[in-house]
């Protein structure tokens, strides 16, 4: 039995309610607004929403980002299937999940981004998904950044063929010559700081336009050139 | 038992060893430079740096982040005997932990809080210690928000009357006449926006501006002005 690729909610465990909450508020944002761009996943999502290339390249999109800092696949799973990009018609969803999923192998960790994609899939057909490889971690070389690269290594091997489907690497080079990570990048050696976010991200905004713009064209275009 | 005030390190369970490697960071920065204020504790400081009201207004005043978020009143208080304030001659050392106890009461907690102003107190005799109430959280009224009030009570009540010890409140108001907490605020129902942090925090810049004018001022008029 994965655990990464059952959907779970996470539980109130403190008694403050805030996943639910959250989960709630996305539901409503999800019904409200008609996002072009959907980014759901964990802290890399979550924290994206507060940052410069977040203001500058992101809001204009019409992106909505449905971030929970601790979520695992199978969290992310259930909000998938629970209705936060059901009631919507977006043209990219961009999906960063699997860094929380400690306590599972690499390959349980791929089956549950895996479960992820094919719910997406389920309500949008045809919408171009952008799964974004994990980004190191820790200061020296460690067991959680290998097995971060065999999780990138298996989503490049088995999720990059499938249709409309791309696995994107934004990490710009992180891990130093010295197999070190500097704290100006990832500040606690996992999360990234504003200026590591606005070098990481600013290529995803382009890959973003560009797949609006080819998706647009095609719409376009194809009742003019049928044979193409 | 309280756990809150034992000192203990975290443990490396993921294998990053993320932890460790913060508060040896910490340890170089405490000898390498000479700050006039040192902020310690857990998120509330750790993601203070990741701010416009860091950027603005502490950069400047030569202050140091020693934040690690997920840390508890035993983390900090293992950090604070284990060097991390040790060979430094702060002014003014800003405290602000507690927030992530969940499995105390709200009595340990204060007891832990206090177990670290006592541990800073025994290295620095004269430095002002700043004690930070902690934020409400969850976006309705919930058990945790109530352990957060009545852990600020007694903090207000058992500390205050300490010489040379402030317990201050930063938190402009951010639970609504509704009981609700906005997300513009507290964007996860727990951690500030940058925005609510100009607001909360730019307060604490001037108090820690006045505080260094306050101790700077005796030395200089002692010697002339003796009978005030
Ligand atoms: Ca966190």
């Amino acid at each position: 039995m994965n655990s990464a690729a059952i959907p779970a909610l996470v539980e109130d465990c403190y008694g403050d309610d805030r996943w639910m909450c959250m989960h709630k508020r996305f539901l409503i944002e999800a019904k409200e607004r008609e996002p072009e761009v959907v980014l759901i996943g964990d802290f890399t999502v979550a924290m994206l929403s507060h940052t410069e290339v977040w203001e500058k390249y992101f809001v204009s999109m019409h992106c909505l980002n449905f971030g929970i800092s601790e979520d695992k696949t199978q969290n992310v799973l259930w909000r998938i299937e629970n209705g936060e990009v059901e009631f919507m018609n977006p043209k990219v969803i961009i999906l960063s999940v699997g860094a929380n999923n400690y306590e599972n192998t690499a390959k349980e960790v791929v089956e549950g981004i895996h479960a992820c994609l094919t719910a997406i899939r389920s309500y949008h057909p045809k919408a171009q998904i952008v799964v974004l490889k994990l980004f190191p971690c820790g200061q020296h070389l460690n067991p959680v950044r290998e097995k971060i690269n065999q999780i990138n290594n298996l989503l490049e091997a088995q999720v990059k063929s499938l249709s409309n489907i791309q696995v994107v690497n934004l990490d710009p080079g992180f891990v130093q010559t010295d197999g070190t990570i500097n704290h100006h990048d990832l500040y606690d050696y996992q999360h990234l700081t504003r200026t590591a976010y606005m070098q990481a991200f600013r290529p995803l905004s382009d890959l973003i336009q560009q797949l609006i713009r080819e998706i647009t064209l095609a719409v376009v275009e194809t009742p003019t050139l049928p044979d193409e | 038992m309280n756990s809150a005030v034992i000192p203990t390190l975290v443990e490396d369970y993921y294998g990053d060893d993320k932890w460790m490697c913060m508060h040896k960071r910490f340890l170089m920065e405490a000898e390498e430079r000479e700050p006039e204020v040192v902020l310690i504790g857990d998120f509330t400081i750790a993601m203070l740096a990741h701010t416009e009201v860091w950027e603005k207004y502490f950069v400047s005043m030569h202050c140091l982040n020693f934040g690690i978020s997920e840390d508890k009143t035993q983390n900090v208080l293992w950090r604070i005997e284990n060097g991390e304030i040790e060979t430094m001659n702060p002014k003014i050392i800003v405290l602000s932990v507690g927030a992530n106890n969940y499995e105390n009461t709200a009595q340990e907690v204060v007891e832990g809080v206090r177990a670290c102003v006592t541990a800073i107190r025994s290295y620095h005799n004269s430095a002002e210690i700043v004690v930070l109430k902690l934020f409400p959280c969850g976006q309705y009224p919930n058990p945790v928000r109530e352990k957060i009030n009545q852990i600020n009570s007694l903090l207000e009540a058992e500390l205050k009357a300490s010489p040379n010890i402030q317990v201050v409140n930063l938190d402009p108001g951010f639970v609504q006449t509704d009981g609700t907490i906005n997300h513009h605020d507290l964007y996860d129902y727990k951690h500030l926006t940058r925005r609510a942090y100009m607001q909360a925090f730019s307060p604490l810049s001037d108090l820690i501006q006045q505080l260094i004018r306050e101790l700077t001022l005796p030395q200089a008029e002692t010697p002339t002005l003796p009978d005030e």
